[in-house]
């Protein structure tokens, strides 16, 4: 059953302290008292947890024999309540003296020498009250150091709950909790273990639930963590995952340096961040920053990679993970000076483009670019290059999804939020990941779920959010059209269409379900290996559902049948008319920042700015006549095409802003090759990257803290980044070297600020009318909205009709097709790619950030416990995964999460780099990789580090395998400082 | 703010069955429990791992750790302590104290004060004078036998059945019709019967509350998690008069339209446990409940004397740590899984039948010096003769301590405790007050759990108050604050009083200020309590046991108990 705002309700009418207050029925007295301008003083409350009521600070006087604490009792009718009588306030000095006798020395303490907002000493000091008055001290229970970024010390505990809570009710990862009893009872993680080893993901929202020091931040990179008002506040947007969660940086201005970082309220995010968000953002004060403009020597050519491990020659060769060897690759540039690295660019790309046409230039732009540095980037390709070979890594992640979108109901982007999910009864997580990829939104799903919400996760690995499903459909990889076929199958055989719907909002219906007929739940169930039984249980609870919302990310879109898996996933809600309502729809996850944004700033070769496609003579006029230049009149080619072409001699000359295609493209050794093969290359990032190896110019580019610009998060809200730090050394905004660029090859572009360019892009883009810097706010703007002066924006779209021409969905019925390299006898395992929560793309901003690197160093395998056991592999041991296109080593992890016969591989490691294996199919619509499903063999290479060969030869050179960068993991004994008790 | 009751205890939060029967079966399987069988049980049952931390923690059964070989467990609770248990304590930890084949540890009160100082090897309750010879032969690997539960063969006077009569005629009538449900209650009612757990809330009124909740299902509990040092008499009742309780169970449940009960028994009770099953096993081959759907079972407590509080004890039935709830909701509105749910002690479930044959004049004939019916008593300390006895309510301490023999020796009283471990001391000079709720309260004490605990002279008063003092705090459950922190504080200044012979120069005026905010902040009546007898003990001097005001026997009527979110009731 759906949480809806709860009906009006009936009052109660009490005294509070002299004064007649009406509340709402089911008000507590805090909340009464509050309302009413008075404070009664708490510390286990907080207004975003429910009460617990064990700190007793909050006791009043209800005329009763004992007290009653306010923030749980609920008011009645009539209740006399005394708030701070003489009597009430030596209580609750007396409670605070009695937590306080046990708190370290307030020069030691955790949270007073540091933001110095202890709630438990400002109450000490409310109450005029010593540490040392004479009650027997406590001490000694232990502390904790075994997280990276998170100090507990159990001394500083109060026992109020705030972090249980926190923990469960928020964020939904319920690692926390109370042991023991009595006096001896304290916090714990898991089975008493001790943080950094617990199955704590670092989400920090404990810290921020913290009201003393008993949790608290460590500081990152020497950088102190200070009171509030000693730093700089600024309020913008996490740099990670298309959640886009508004946060609060506290800056250092005198080290030019973030000390910490707040979740801030937003209505999508509320608050909440991530391990990534709260405590990933030192990669920006990284001394590998690149601050000049580089050139390749003239003796560093013929053009290839630089680094050994770029070769290939690291391959089968155990050692550290890391990042690009700069030792090896630097001394094959030579510092510039920015007017002859950008003359340099202009005039090489030019050349290019002369001698070989338009079709010889292609640009990688990137979702963690702004709107307008997206916006600016595809008009230099297009309008100085005429050219539509513009392509970013959606192309990697939901380009298949968009295109389903795109076909089917006329938009790629969401039709709800994912706070939506909330006013849901049935939500369908498909093939996401979403604990790792959206942490903060599947905090919101794991809390519907908890609200009611009933919960299918279909998924051929178990992940952490299955924990959380009512159902959990663990399918085979590569099976998804076979499952939502059944099912439709089902939901028509039952008759739980939306006939109305139907035959008012949908075409093609008929074809849809002559091909469904073919799938009958054990047809269904014999290809993707769901029981018959729970296909039929999950149509049912689909098809019965009031609302009905499915939210999917990659496991979906990453497939060469990735359009068709999203096809059905369209038909699915269409048919039962699970759109355009509160808790219905269609919610591709976004995978970065900026994906939704770059896309709809016209960074895919196929569309313009807000999706008018190339390939229509209107649209081109349209963007010919404002940007004054001939428009190419084809759709451009995809990042995957315009790998394949550079091998052929199409693509010649390359623009990358911030991709870095060498560990993010499949088939790593195809695209080594192609990047070889190209004449120019420049590449424009802040880091050395793995591609610019291959790069004749890199241009130091600012990060996302040191700019100002505009992200589209999953949702479509459109919010402004706002410059944390000082850019370091010549290093500048993407914007600029874009404006620097085409300017000097006749585009002349002339912005004074991005505002300026948000613009002229929301001149241009429908869907963005009306937004600008000055209406966004602190927390951004939903687009579409009529109203961004008054209103957040639109959360439900096509709730009248569907933005294709005739304004129907059109449904698109999809035939089950296996995958395109299918295990065999040589190559048995199916590997399915994807992401850790710790880290980020390609790496190269998390593993220079200190905490995700040290929670998550190194590179592993995934591996099903038994088939772990049947090929003599155990936890830790190095094992080694072939596919028809390469080989890698890397560390084992024994998963109970993963089917037998699969494994999984994270992404983001260069030294084990996923893609090496990975196939360069794609999908023929989407034009996606088929990064979810390949061939692969899994060999036991050599015994966990310290077992003796191989890897101990590497810890002899000096580390612990894994580049020597863990962290102190050792945790402080927690030892008891009480008497002897019994046992009861 | 959440609606479920209880919810602050992470109730509701992890929803499904109680891990505790699974955790059992893993300790029963392995002896301890391993912790990859836990990871495993977490994973199974999808809950998360501090779940389990929070219950295995709290529970003292369960062990993470294999056990040594024998267990042996020693009460140093008040009776035991003032028949020499710490001295016996201390010969046993040298003979034990290092022997690796032998887990050694104090125990709280094992309600076998009439055998004081008592122990037990391997759960087996035992006078702590034989504990060698059991351990013994524990460690030579023969398993220690269940001793059968003590029976005395007394009738008491509460049982209306001739011996070998009992035919449940009462709940044969109830479930016919023929006894209407509103007449019990109006029986009941009449009678003047309270609760006997220790807050005397009034028993027909109770019911008639649970009865009119419209929410189903409904549960019904007895509450036989006797726990309270000195306090064995229900323990007694069990063994004497399982048919009793059992059927006053059942017309609870019958009258108030509960399906499914309870007997919730403090796992130290093994004996009583079997008398109770065989009893019911009985009751089912008997017929009588044939054609309803009335479902009875015992449930054996993991542990703990915070379980006698009601809302403990079913956080403990729903599966979680024992924490009381804040109340509001009481349970007869919002009990187990939220359910209306009637909650009665041992005694009071026990009386209930005779009151239905005999009526409720003839009960109110049975009490003197103004009281009604009869009270069972558990004497225990420096008397000759520690029993149980069910006298007439209002029966004078002094009469009850001639009944128990008199002081050990005949030696003088010193003082004594007249309602369990939470009732203030009082002195000799109290000996005339009628043993009844009214009375007893303005005497600066309570009736509590029906259990007198006599102390001779020549004992250090103080050392018995810090004794009564160290229970409730090794029994606190640690969530909030003041009974938590306070109960600590307060026994380590005592301790330390007592160790050297003066403790902090304002030890008076900190225990009273303490004393004041444990009993009127904490949740519980634990907390509230817990700091009031060892400050009677120190008001003696100044004339008296009124050291704090006793709780109020009776409630406002529209609420079944413990109206301002605290009753002292410990056992129901």
């Amino acid at each position: 059953m759906a949480i809806t705002a709860p009906p009006a309700t009936r009052t109660v009418t009490l005294t509070i302290d002299g004064r007649e207050v009406t509340a709402p029925e089911g008000a507590t007295i805090w909340e009464a008292a509050r309302d009413a301008g008075i404070e009664i003083p708490v510390l286990c409350h907080d207004e975003r947890y429910d009460p617990v009521g064990v700190c007793r600070v909050c006791v009043v006087d209800v005329g009763a024999r004992v007290y009653a604490a306010a923030c749980v009792r609920p008011c009645e009718d009539g209740m006399e309540v005394k708030t701070a009588t003489p009597e009430v306030e030596q209580r609750r000095a007396t409670l605070t003296q009695l937590l306080l006798s046990d708190q370290p020395p307030a020069e030691q303490d955790p949270k007073e020498t540091t933001t110095a907002d202890n709630e438990l000493l400002a109450l000490a000091r409310r109450y005029d009250l010593s540490r040392e008055d004479g009650i027997p001290l406590g001490g000694g229970r232990g502390e904790d150091h075994s997280n990276p970024v998170i100090s507990v010390n159990h001394d500083a505990c109060i026992m109020c709950d705030r972090c249980v809570r926190a923990c469960d009710d928020i964020q939904g990862n319920d690692v926390i909790g109370r042991s023991g009893k009595g006096y001896t009872a304290r916090i714990v993680f898991d089975l008493n273990d001790p943080m950094g080893e617990s199955s704590c993901v670092t989400c920090g929202e404990c810290v921020a639930a913290c009201p003393t020091g008993a949790i608290v931040n460590k500081p990152i990179r020497g950088v102190p963590v200070r009171p509030r008002a000693e730093l700089d506040q600024v309020e913008t947007v996490c740099p990670y995952c298309g959640v886009g969660c508004a946060l609060t940086y506290n800056v250092d201005r005198e080290r030019n340096a973030i000390a910490f970082a707040d979740g801030r309220e937003q209505p999508g995010s509320k608050r909440r961040l991530c391990v990534k968000g709260r405590y990933g953002w030192d990669y920006a004060q990284d001394p590998q920053r690149l601050t000049k403009p580089l050139i390749r020597r003239e003796d560093s050519y013929p053009k290839g990679p630089l680094s050994s491990d770029v070769r290939g020659e690291g391959r089968g060769r155990r050692k550290p993970g890391g990042l690009v060897n700069y030792d090896e690759v630097l001394p094959h540039f030579r510092e510039a000076e920015w007017d002859e690295a950008l003359d340099l660019v202009a005039r090489r790309l030019a050349e290019i483009h002369r001698e070989h046409g338009s079709g010889a230039i292609a640009g990688f732009g990137s979702a963690k670019c702004s709107n307008e540095e997206a916006y600016l980037f595809q008009k230099l390709i297009r309008a100085g290059f005429g050219t539509n070979n513009i392509d970013h890594c959606t192309r990697l992640c939901h380009a298949s999804s968009v295109a389903a979108l795109f076909e089917g109901v006329g938009s790629g982007a969401v039709s709800t939020t994912y706070g939506d999910i909330i006013n849901a009864d049935v939500a369908v997580l498909a093939g996401t990941n979403t604990t790792a990829n959206h942490p903060v939104a599947s905090s919101f799903f794991k809390q519907a779920k908890r609200r009611g919400t009933t919960m299918i996760v279909v998924d051929p690995r178990r992940e952490r959010i299955a924990d959380y499903a009512d159902i959990y459909c663990q399918i085979k990889p590569g099976t998804d059209v076979a499952f939502y076929n059944g099912m439709m199958h089902e939901i028509i055989a039952l008759d739980l269409v939306d006939r109305e719907f139907i035959s008012q909002r949908v075409t093609n219906y008929g074809e849809l379900a002559k091909t469904v007929r073919q799938y009958p739940p054990e047809r269904a169930a014999q290809i993707c290996g769901v029981g018959a039984d729970t296909i039929r249980e999950v149509a049912r609870l689909w098809g019965e559902a009031g609302a009905a919302v499915i939210y999917w990310g990659m496991g979906i879109s990453q497939h060469t049948t990735g359009t068709d898996n999203a096809r059905c996933l369209i038909a699915l809600c269409s048919i039962t008319g699970q759109v355009g309502r509160p808790g219905t729809g269609l919610h591709p996850l976004r995978g970065q920042n900026n994906v939704q944004g770059a896309s709809d700033a016209g960074l895919i070769p196929m569309f313009y700015p807000d999706y008018q496609l190339v390939t229509r003579e209107d649209a081109r006029e349209r963007y010919e006549a404002v940007w004054g230049r001939e428009l190419d009149p084809e759709r451009g080619l995809t990042v995957t095409e315009i790998v394949a072409s550079a091998l052929t001699g199409g693509v010649r000359g390359m623009y990358m802003m911030g991709e870095n295609p060498f560990l993010s493209d499949p088939n790593v050794n195809k695209v080594r090759k192609a990047l070889a093969a190209l004449e120019f290359l420049t590449v424009q990032d802040i880091f050395l990257t793995e591609t610019a190896e291959f790069a004749d110019v890199i241009l130091p580019a600012t990060s996302y803290m040191e700019k100002v610009g505009t992200y589209t998060n999953t949702d479509r809200r459109v919010q402004l980044g706002r410059k944390v730090l000082d850019a370091p050394g010549d290093a500048r905004e993407d914007w600029r070297i874009v404006c620097d660029v085409a300017t000097r090859i006749g585009l002349p572009m002339d912005y004074e600020s991005p505002s300026e360019v948000f613009d002229e892009m929301v001149s241009l883009m429908p869907n963005y009318r009306g937004l600008s810097y000055d209406n966004l706010g602190a927390s951004g703007k939903l687009y579409p909205n009529p109203d961004p002066e008054h209103t957040d924006g639109t959360v439900v779209l096509f709730d009248e009709s569907f933005g294709t021409d005739d304004g129907k969905a059109h449904l698109v019925p999809a035939e089950w097709l296996p995958a395109k390299e299918l295990p065999d006898e040589e190559f048995p395992f199916v590997l399915n790619t994807g992401r850790l929560l710790e880290h980020w793309h390609t790496g190269s901003m998390t593993r220079r950030s200190y905490a995700l690197d040290a929670i998550q160093p190194a590179a592993e395998v995934y591996l099903n416990p038994d088939d772990a056991a049947a090929l003599g592999i155990a936890e830790g041991d190095f094992a080694r995964v072939t596919s028809r296109r390469g080989s890698i080593e890397l560390r084992a992890r024994v998963s109970h999460r993963d089917t037998p016969g699969t494994c999984f591989i994270p992404f983001h490691f260069r030294e084990a780099a996923a893609n090496i294996l990975t196939i360069d199919e794609i999908d023929p619509f989407g034009k996606i990789p088929e990064y979810k499903f390949c061939a692969v063999k899994v060999e036991r290479a050599g015994p966990a580090a310290g077992a003796g060969n191989g890897a101990a030869a590497t810890r002899a050179e000096g580390d612990d395998g894994y580049g020597g960068k863990r962290t102190e993991v050792k945790a402080a004994s927690p030892s008891e400082g009480t008497d002897e008790m019994p046992a009861g | 703010m959440s609606a479920i009751p209880g919810a602050e205890a992470r109730a509701g939060r992890f929803p499904g069955p109680s891990l505790i029967p699974k955790l059992t079966a893993i300790q029963r399987e392995h002896g301890w429990l391993p912790r990859e069988e836990l990871a495993r049980l977490g994973r199974e049952e999808r809950r998360p791992l501090y779940e389990i931390e929070g219950l295995i923690s709290f529970y003292p059964h369960f062990r993470t750790e294999p056990p040594p070989g024998v267990e042996l467990t020693v009460c140093q609770d008040l009776s035991c302590w003032l028949h020499g248990g710490e001295e016996r304590l201390r010969e046993l930890r040298e003979i034990y104290g290092e022997d690796a084949g032998v887990e050694f540890h104090e125990v709280s009160c094992l309600g076998r004060c009439d055998a004081a100082p008592a122990a037990a090897v391997d759960d087996r309750p035992i006078r702590a004078a034989g504990v060698e010879t059991l351990v013994e032969q524990a460690r030579g690997g023969s398993p220690v036998p269940d001793p059968p539960a003590r029976r005395t063969g007394v009738r008491f006077q509460n049982d209306p059945y001739e011996p070998g009569a009992r035919d449940y005629r009462l709940l044969r009538a109830v479930l016919s019709g023929e006894l209407e449900g509103e007449r019990v209650v109006a029986e009941l009612k009449e009678s003047g019967l309270r609760g006997m757990g220790g807050a005397g809330f009034p028993t027909g009124t109770k019911w008639e509350l649970v009865a009119k909740q419209e929410a189903r299902p409904k549960y019904a509990i007895c509450n036989a998690d006797e726990s309270e040092p000195g306090t064995f008499k229900d323990r007694q009742i069990m063994a004497e008069q399982p048919h009793l309780v059992l059927e006053g169970l059942l017309v609870g449940m019958a009258v108030t339209g509960a399906r499914e009960g309870w007997v919730f028994i403090r796992h130290e009770y093994g004996p009583e446990e079997e008398v109770l099953r065989e009893e019911l096993a009985r009751i089912r081959e008997s017929g009588v409940l044939d054609g309803t759907d009335l479902e009875l079972d015992v449930f054996v407590s993991p542990g703990g004397y915070i379980l006698g509080e009601e809302s403990a004890l079913l956080e403990c039935m729903e599966g979680h740590r024992g924490e009381p709830r804040n109340k509001p909701p009481f349970p007869g509105v919002a009990g187990l899984w939220g359910k209306p749910t009637l909650m009665n002690s041992v005694e009071t479930l026990a009386h209930v039948p005779v009151i239905l044959e005999r009526g409720a004049d003839w009960w109110k004939a049975q009490g003197v010096n103004g009281g009604t019916g009869f009270k069972f008593f558990a004497v225990s300390g420096h008397v000759e003769r520690p029993d149980v006895y069910c006298v007439p309510m209002g029966t004078t301490g002094r009469e009850l301590l001639d009944m128990a023999g008199g002081v050990t020796g005949g030696r003088d009283l010193l003082a004594f405790q007249p309602g369990g471990a939470s009732s203030n001391f009082l002195g000799p000079e109290h000996l005339d007050v009628p043993l009844d709720f009214g009375p007893l309260q303005e005497a600066g004490s309570m009736l509590g759990s029906g259990a007198l605990v006599a102390i001779a002279e020549g004992t250090d008063l103080l050392a018995a108050g810090t004794n009564v003092l160290r229970f409730f705090r090794n029994e606190s459950c640690g969530k909030c604050v003041p009974c938590r922190v306070g109960s600590h504080k307060a026994h380590q200044m005592l301790t330390e009083t007592l160790a050297t012979g003066n403790g902090p120069a304002d030890l008076d005026d900190r225990l009273t200020e303490l004393e004041a905010t444990l009993r009127l902040t904490s949740i519980c009546g634990l907390g509230q309590v817990a700091l009031g007898p060892v400050m009677s003990v120190m008001g003696m001097e100044r004339g008296g046991a009124a050291a704090r005001p006793q709780p109020r026997p009776a409630e406002p009527a529209d609420r079944p108990s413990g109206a301002d979110g605290s009753s002292s009731d410990h056992a129901g």
